[in-house]
C-alpha cells in the first residue's frame, strides 16, 4: 500500500514571478563575474534591466489588474495577486539595487581604468566639453523638445510609458513675480527625445580616453533655455511604467479576461504602476509627480544612478573596444550542408541535425530559398512567429509565390511586441500572391515548422524542419536552438496534417510521429513521465533529463513529483522559471535543477526518457506551461535518428556537466553555481562552440589561382 | 506509366473531404494528403428538403479551398462526388452550377447504388477481405442518409440492402421529440431494432456469417477502445456489444472524451453507436473488423481500376452476376434454363462483336438480363415481364448503376413485349441506352427462344459471323420443332436491329 501524498500541495511550488526575479539575478551575476570581459558584463546589465521592464509591463500588469478585478484565486504556490505584488516589490528593489551597486561600484570604475568615462553629472565637464554640450543642445537637442508647463489652465500632460523625461519646478523671475505668483512653485516637464541617442561622446584631448554623456544631462545643463521667464528650482529625471499594455497576459485569460476588460474601459490610459526617479530628486517635485500620476508610494523607486541602463547595450557596441568584449562569434558551417549544394538532395540521404547558434542557420534560409527556385516543388508551408527585420526567408517565400509555388504562410500576430512589425510583412507576402493565415482563433502559433511539397520521380515528396527556434536569423546567432531537417514519410504525413489543421480543417484520423499542443501535448508528457514513474515503481532504471525555458505547469510538476518519490532520477536544465522545488524529503529528492546563463540565450527545448533501456527523445517549441500545453499550438517531435539521437544527448551531457555557466538550484529556493573544486571546468556554450568549429568542413579554396574555369554541365 | 496525382472529393450529409492520393502500376494506391471539414449539409437538406444559402456558400468555399489544396499537390485528375445529401435536396441543380460556376469543379451526384459500390470497393482492396468473405460475412456500410448491407456467403454476395436507417436523418427526425440522452437512445434502439429485424428475417435467415465489417465515422475510435492492441482492428462482437452498453450510460462529454473525438459534445456519435450495437446484438458471434477506410479510397480506386492504372484482386463484375443469381434464386425463377439462356446469350453477344459496338459491360448487363429474366413469375405468371420489370428496379445489385439497372431491366421487358419507338421512352433515358436495351433484348430473344421448352435441348451452340449473315449451328438429338418455329418470329427483330441476317443450322446427333 501506498500511502497517499499530495503532490499539489502548494506549499511544493514556487511562485512563477519570484522565480523569475530570480532568474534575472542570475543574468546579474553574469554582469558581477570578473572573468567576464568589461564591455559583456555591461552588456549584462543592460540585459537585466530590459528583461525587468518587460516583467513590469506583462506580468506585474496583469497582476494589478487582477487586484482591481478582485480576482481572488491564488497560484500555485498560495499566494494571492496582492500578496506575489509585495513579494515582487520588495525582491525588485533588492535587485535594483544590486544591480546599481553593480554598475556604480565595480563597473563604472573598471570603465574609468579602461579609459572609459561616463559623466554623471554635467557639472564635471571641462571647458571645451561644455561648450560641445551647449552646441549640441542649440543644434540637436532644442528643436525636438517639447516642455511643458503645468498650471490652472494647462492640465498635467500625457506622459509616455518608458519614456525618460525631466521633471523641474520653476518659479517666476525676480521683477516679474506679482503678488499671487510671490510664492507659487510651478510644474514642469519635458519628454528626453527618444529621436536622439542616449549616449553622447564628448571630445577628449587625452586620446586614450574616452568621455560620454547622457542626453538628460545635456538637457538638463541647458534647462533654463526651456523656461525663459522662469528661475528653475531644480530639474530631474524620471520615468514611469504604465499598465497601458491592453494585450492581457494570457496565463490567467479566460474568466478573468471579461472582467479586465471592463477595467480598461474605466480608465483613460494605463495606470502608473511604476515611477522611477533620482535618488536626490527634491522632495516636492516627488510629490508633485506622486500626486499627478497617481502612484502609489511603494511603487517609487529611487535610483541611484542613470535611469534605465538599457542604453549600456549600446556601450557594448563600442568601436575600437575589441579588447574589452568577447571576439565575435562565428556560427560554423555545416558538412554536407554547403551553400550552393542540394539541400533536398543532402535531406535524402538522411536526417540533418543543427544546432545554433554554434552552426548556422544558413541551411534553413537555404532550405527555402532553394525550394522557391525549384522547378519541382509544387509547394512551401511555414509558420512565422518572430521573424528579423529583413528576413531572407520572407524574399524567399514571396519569391516562392512569385514563381508560381502554392505558399502558405501562417503569421502569428499576436507575438509579443511584435505586433506591428508582423503585420507589415505579412500584407508583403500576401502581396506577392502567399496565402497569409493570420493565426488562430484563441490560440497562438508558436510552433516552428517549414514544409516542401516536391513532385519526384517516384511521386510526392514531403521534405519538413522542425526546430525550437522561431525562423529568424538575427536571433539565430544569439539563441541556443536545435532544428531537423527530414523527409521521414510519416513526418511529412504529420506535418502536412499540422497545416491542414491550422487551415481550419478537421484534425485528422491519426497522426504517426508529431504531437501537437494544445489537444494532445500535455497527455502525451503526462504518459512519458508516468511511464519512467512506473518503471521505477518495477525497479527498473528510470531516468527523466528535460532542458526548457521555463517550468510552471502544475499538473506536470506534480507528475514530476509523483515518479521523483517513485524512484525516477529527474534531471532538468531550466533556464528561467522553475515553479518546482527540490530537495523536499518524500517528495522531490531526486530532481535536480540547473539553469544555465551563458553568452548565448539557452532557448533549446528537449525531453530525454530512458524508457527501460529504449529510449526516446524529443524536441519542440512547448515549455512546461500552462500556456504552451493548454493556450498555444505546438509541436513536440521525436529525434528519430540513431546518430541524430547521439548529438541530443551529448547535448545534455555537456550542459548537465557544466560548471561554469551553470547555478544548482538549492532545496532552499536559492540557485548557486557549482563548487568547481577538483573538477575539469566545463563551460558547455565554449565547448559547443569548440566542436562545431572542429566539426565544420574544411575550407577546400581559401587560395585560388587566378585562373578561368571551364564551366562544366550541371549533371 | 509513372505516377498520377488524383484528388477524390467527398460531399457527405455532414462533412465534405478532399484526399489525394497517388496511383501507380507498382504502388498501386497511396495517400498523399486528406482533408475534411464539417458542414452539415444534412441539417437543411433533410429537414427543409433543400441546402439553405448558408451552407451552399461554405461548401463553395471550402470546394474552392481544395481546387487549391489540388495545385499544390499538382493534381492531374479529380472526382467529385456527393452522396445522398444532394440527392434528396430540391435545390441540388442549382448548388451543383453554382460549384461548376464558382470552383470549375464538376460534382456528380451518386446513385445510392453507386455510392454503395464505391465504399464496397474501398474494402473489398483490403487483403483481410477476401478471406473474410470467403467464411461469410455481412457488411454493414453507415453513413449520413443511410446504410447498406450486404451479405457475402463462399465468397459470393447474397444479398445487398438499402435500409433508410441514415444517422442524420435519424437525428433530424428525433431531435425534435427527445429531452433527455436516455429517451433519446432509447427512441433511436427502438428505431433501428424495428428495420434491422426485418431485414434479419428475410434475408439473414439460414446465412451463417462470421465477420461483420463495418464502414462508417466512429467505428475505429470505438474498435480502438476495446481492443487495446490495436493492429489489426478487429474485436470480438459480444465484447463490442458489452463495450457500448457500459459506454451508453455514460454523459455525452464522457463518451466523446473517452474516444478522444476532437468534438467534446459530438451528437453524431448516438445514432452510431445505436446502428453498431443493434446490428452486433443481432449477429452475436463471430469477429468484427473496422477496415478504416472511406469513400475517397473508393473514389480512387473505382478511377485506378476504370483508367487502367491497376486492378483490384477482387472481381466485382462477379459480385454482380452472384447477386443476380442470388435474386434470381430468391424469386424460385433459379433453373438450368437461366444457365443455358444466359451462356447462349453470350455466345451470340461475342460472335457479333463486331457489329454490336457493344463492350464489357453490356456483355455483363446481358448476363444479369438473362439471369434475372423471368424472375416476375414469382407473382404473376401472366405479367411476367412487368413483374420481372419491377423486381429488377427495386432490387439492388451491387456494382450497378441507377442506368445500367435500369438497362437490365427493359432488356428484360422488351425480351417479351414488342420494344416501342424512342420517342415514347424519350424522358426516362437516353438514346444510348435506349439502344443497348434494344440490341440486348434482341439477343436476349434469339436466345431464349432457343430454350423455349426450358429443356436445354441443344448439346452445343456456336455462333459466328460470316459477312452479313450470323449462323448459329446447333447441335441436338431431340426434336427442336418448337424452337426453330419461335425464332423464326423473332428473327425479325434481331434482323431490324442489327441489320443482319440469322441462320440456324441444325447438326442432328444420333446415338
Amino acid at each position: 500500500m501506498e500511502n497517499k501524498k499530495d503532490f499539489s500541495n502548494p506549499k511544493y511550488y514556487e511562485n512563477r514571478e519570484l522565480s523569475w526575479l530570480k532568474f534575472d539575478e542570475r543574468v546579474l551575476a553574469e554582469a558581477r563575474d570578473k572573468t567576464i570581459p568589461l564591455l559583456e558584463r555591461l552588456k549584462f546589465v543592460s540585459i537585466t534591466s530590459s528583461n525587468l521592464d518587460e516583467f513590469y509591463m506583462v506580468r506585474v500588469a496583469s497582476l494589478k489588474d487582477m487586484v482591481h478585478a478582485g480576482y481572488k484565486k491564488k497560484d500555485i504556490s498560495g499566494m494571492t495577486a496582492g500578496e506575489q505584488l509585495a513579494k515582487i516589490n520588495e525582491r525588485t528593489r533588492k535587485l535594483v539595487d544590486l544591480q546599481y551597486s553593480t554598475y556604480n561600484r565595480s563597473l563604472t570604475p573598471l570603465m574609468k581604468a579602461s579609459g572609459i568615462c561616463v559623466i554623471d553629472a554635467f557639472e564635471e565637464l571641462n571647458e571645451e566639453q561644455a561648450a560641445f554640450v551647449d552646441r549640441y543642445f542649440d543644434e540637436s537637442v532644442y528643436p525636438v523638445l517639447t516642455p511643458m508647463a503645468v498650471d490652472a489652465s494647462r492640465p498635467f500632460p500625457l506622459i509616455r510609458n518608458k519614456t525618460l523625461n525631466i521633471a523641474a519646478l520653476l518659479t517666476r523671475k525676480k521683477g516679474k513675480e506679482t503678488k499671487e505668483t510671490k510664492e507659487a512653485v510651478e510644474f514642469a516637464t519635458v519628454q528626453v527625445p527618444s529621436v536622439l541617442p542616449r549616449l553622447i561622446e564628448l571630445p577628449e584631448t587625452n586620446q586614450e580616453q574616452r568621455t560620454f554623456l547622457l542626453l538628460e544631462q545635456i538637457i538638463e545643463k541647458n534647462i533654463d533655455k526651456l523656461f525663459l521667464n522662469y528661475e528653475v528650482q531644480c530639474a530631474y529625471p524620471y520615468r514611469i511604467m504604465r499598465n497601458a499594455d491592453l494585450t492581457i497576459d494570457e496565463d490567467e485569460a479566460a474568466d478573468l479576461l471579461k472582467e479586465i476588460q471592463k477595467q480598461l474601459k474605466k480608465r483613460q490610459w494605463g495606470e502608473v504602476i511604476r515611477l522611477e526617479v533620482e535618488e536626490k530628486i527634491d522632495k516636492k517635485l516627488l510629490r508633485f509627480l506622486k500626486e499627478e500620476l497617481k502612484v502609489a508610494e511603494e511603487d517609487i523607486f529611487k535610483i541611484s544612478g542613470p535611469i534605465d541602463l538599457t542604453f549600456l547595450m549600446k556601450m557594448c557596441g563600442l568601436s575600437g573596444c575589441d579588447h574589452l568584449r568577447y571576439a565575435p562569434h562565428l556560427p560554423q558551417r555545416v558538412a554536407g550542408l554547403e551553400a550552393g549544394e542540394d539541400i533536398f538532395a543532402a535531406i535524402r540521404k538522411g536526417d540533418l541535425f543543427l544546432h545554433h547558434p554554434y552552426q548556422t542557420f544558413d541551411p534553413v534560409v537555404d532550405f527555402i530559398r532553394q525550394a522557391a527556385k525549384d522547378p519541382d516543388v509544387l509547394a512551401i508551408k511555414q509558420t512565422l512567429y518572430r521573424v528579423s527585420g529583413n528576413s531572407p526567408i520572407i524574399a524567399s517565400l514571396a519569391q516562392a509565390a512569385e514563381n508560381g509555388k502554392q505558399v502558405s504562410v501562417l503569421v502569428e500576430l499576436k507575438a509579443r511586441f511584435d505586433e506591428e512589425n508582423n503585420i507589415v510583412w505579412a500584407k508583403k507576402l500576401e502581396q506577392a500572391g502567399c496565402h497569409v493565415i493570420y493565426g488562430l482563433v484563441g490560440l497562438k502559433t508558436h510552433s516552428k515548422i517549414a514544409l516542401v511539397v516536391r513532385r519526384e520521380e517516384d511521386g510526392i515528396r514531403r521534405y519538413v524542419h522542425l526546430g525550437t527556434g522561431n525562423y529568424n536569423d538575427s536571433t539565430a546567432k544569439l539563441y541556443t536552438d536545435c532544428g531537423i531537417f527530414t523527409c521521414n514519410e510519416a513526418i511529412g504525413e504529420d506535418a502536412t496534417a499540422v497545416f491542414n489543421m491550422l487551415s481550419g480543417y478537421s484534425e485528422p484520423l491519426s497522426w504517426n510521429e508529431l504531437v501537437l499542443a494544445p489537444i494532445w501535448l500535455r497527455k502525451k508528457f503526462m504518459k512519458l513521465i508516468r511511464r519512467e514513474a512506473k518503471h521505477a515503481k518495477e525497479g527498473k532504471q528510470a531516468k527523466i533529463v528535460a532542458k526548457m525555458n521555463s517550468l510552471c505547469d502544475e499538473g506536470i510538476i506534480a507528475a514530476l513529483y509523483e515518479a521523483s518519490a517513485a524512484g525516477v532520477k529527474i534531471e532538468l536544465i531550466v533556464r528561467g522559471i522553475c515553479s518546482l522545488k527540490v530537495g523536499i524529503p518524500g517528495i522531490s529528492e531526486n530532481i535536480t535543477v540547473r539553469s544555465i546563463v551563458g553568452n548565448f540565450l539557452e532557448h533549446s527545448r528537449i525531453f530525454y526518457f530512458l524508457n527501460d533501456g529504449m529510449e526516446e527523445l524529443y524536441m519542440g517549441s512547448a515549455d512546461w506551461m500552462p500556456r504552451n500545453l493548454d493556450r498555444r499550438v505546438e509541436i513536440l517531435f521525436p529525434v528519430l535518428d540513431k546518430e541524430i539521437q547521439k548529438q541530443v544527448k551529448h547535448i545534455l551531457e555537456v550542459e548537465l556537466s557544466d560548471n561554469m555557466k551553470a547555478h544548482l538550484l538549492q532545496s532552499d529556493g536559492i540557485y548557486e553555481k557549482i563548487d568547481k573544486r577538483g573538477k575539469v571546468l566545463v563551460n558547455s556554450q565554449m565547448q559547443f562552440c569548440e566542436e562545431a568549429a572542429k566539426a565544420a568542413p574544411k575550407q577546400n579554396h581559401v587560395y585560388s589561382d587566378r585562373v578561368f574555369r571551364p564551366k562544366e554541365s550541371a549533371e | 506509366m509513372g505516377i498520377c496525382t488524383f484528388a477524390a472529393i467527398y460531399i457527405g450529409s455532414y462533412e465534405v473531404s478532399l484526399k489525394i492520393f497517388e496511383l501507380s502500376a507498382k504502388k498501386k494506391i497511396r495517400s498523399v494528403n486528406h482533408v475534411r471539414r464539417r458542414i452539415e449539409l444534412g441539417r437543411d437538406a433533410y429537414s427543409k428538403g433543400s441546402i439553405g444559402y448558408e451552407l451552399a456558400e461554405a461548401l463553395c468555399d471550402t470546394l474552392g479551398e481544395f481546387t487549391k489544396m489540388m495545385k499544390e499537390y499538382g493534381a492531374d485528375a479529380y472526382e467529385a462526388y456527393a452522396s445522398a445529401v444532394l440527392r434528396d435536396a430540391k435545390n441540388a441543380l442549382f448548388i451543383l452550377d453554382q460549384i461548376k460556376i464558382r470552383t470549375g469543379l464538376h460534382v456528380h451526384v451518386l446513385s445510392n447504388s453507386e455510392h454503395r459500390f464505391i465504399s464496397y470497393k474501398s474494402v473489398a482492396m483490403r487483403a483481410e477481405f477476401e478471406e473474410m468473405i470467403q467464411s461469410g460475412a455481412a457488411v454493414l456500410d453507415v453513413g449520413g442518409g443511410g446504410m447498406q448491407i450486404t451479405v457475402f456467403v463462399g465468397g459470393k454476395v447474397v444479398t445487398t440492402q438499402h435500409l433508410g436507417l441514415g444517422t442524420m436523418r435519424m437525428q433530424e427526425q428525433l431531435s425534435k421529440t427527445s429531452s433527455t440522452l436516455s429517451q433519446y437512445q432509447k427512441q433511436m434502439e427502438e428505431m433501428v431494432e424495428k428495420e434491422l429485424e426485418v431485414f434479419q428475417s428475410m434475408y439473414l435467415k439460414e446465412q451463417q456469417v462470421q465477420y461483420m465489417i463495418i464502414i462508417g465515422d466512429y467505428i475505429t475510435e470505438l474498435v480502438r477502445k476495446v481492443e487495446k492492441n490495436h493492429d489489426e482492428n478487429t474485436v470480438e462482437l459480444a465484447k463490442f456489444v458489452r463495450y457500448l452498453e457500459k459506454l451508453g450510460k455514460k454523459s455525452l462529454e464522457e463518451m466523446c472524451s473517452d474516444l478522444g473525438l476532437s468534438n467534446e459534445k459530438d451528437a453524431f456519435l448516438i445514432p452510431y453507436m445505436m446502428i453498431f450495437k443493434c446490428m452486433a446484438r443481432r449477429m452475436a458471434q463471430g469477429r468484427l473488423w473496422a477496415p478504416g477506410v472511406i469513400v475517397s479510397d473508393g473514389i480512387a480506386c473505382d478511377y485506378a481500376e476504370k483508367h487502367n492504372i491497376y486492378h483490384a484482386a477482387h472481381d466485382f463484375e462477379d459480385d454482380i452476376l452472384s447477386a443476380a443469381k442470388s435474386l434470381s434464386k430468391r424469386y424460385l425463377s433459379y433453373s438450368p434454363h437461366i444457365d443455358a439462356l444466359a451462356s447462349m446469350s453470350v455466345q451470340i453477344f461475342d460472335a457479333m462483336k463486331k457489329c454490336h459496338g457493344m463492350g464489357k459491360r453490356e456483355r455483363l448487363l446481358l448476363q444479369v438480363a438473362a439471369i434475372l429474366h423471368d424472375c416476375g413469375k414469382y407473382i404473376s405468371l401472366a405479367d411476367n415481364p412487368r413483374c420481372s420489370y419491377d423486381i429488377i428496379m427495386a432490387s439492388e445489385i451491387i456494382g450497378l448503376s441507377h442506368l445500367e439497372r435500369q438497362i437490365a431491366a427493359n432488356a428484360v421487358f422488351y425480351n417479351t413485349y414488342p420494344l416501342v419507338s424512342y420517342e415514347e421512352l424519350e424522358d426516362s433515358m437516353s438514346k444510348e441506352s435506349y439502344l443497348v436495351v434494344a440490341k440486348l433484348s434482341a439477343i436476349l430473344r434469339i436466345a431464349n427462344a432457343m430454350d423455349r421448352s426450358h429443356r436445354q435441348k441443344f448439346r452445343d451452340v456456336r455462333a459466328v459471323l460470316r459477312g452479313k449473315e450470323l449462323i448459329v449451328t446447333i447441335e441436338t438429338v431431340d426434336d427442336i420443332a418448337l424452337e426453330k418455329a419461335l425464332l423464326e418470329t423473332k428473327k425479325t427483330y434481331f434482323e431490324n436491329v442489327f441489320c443482319i441476317k440469322l441462320i440456324l443450322k441444325e447438326k442432328r446427333i444420333y446415338n
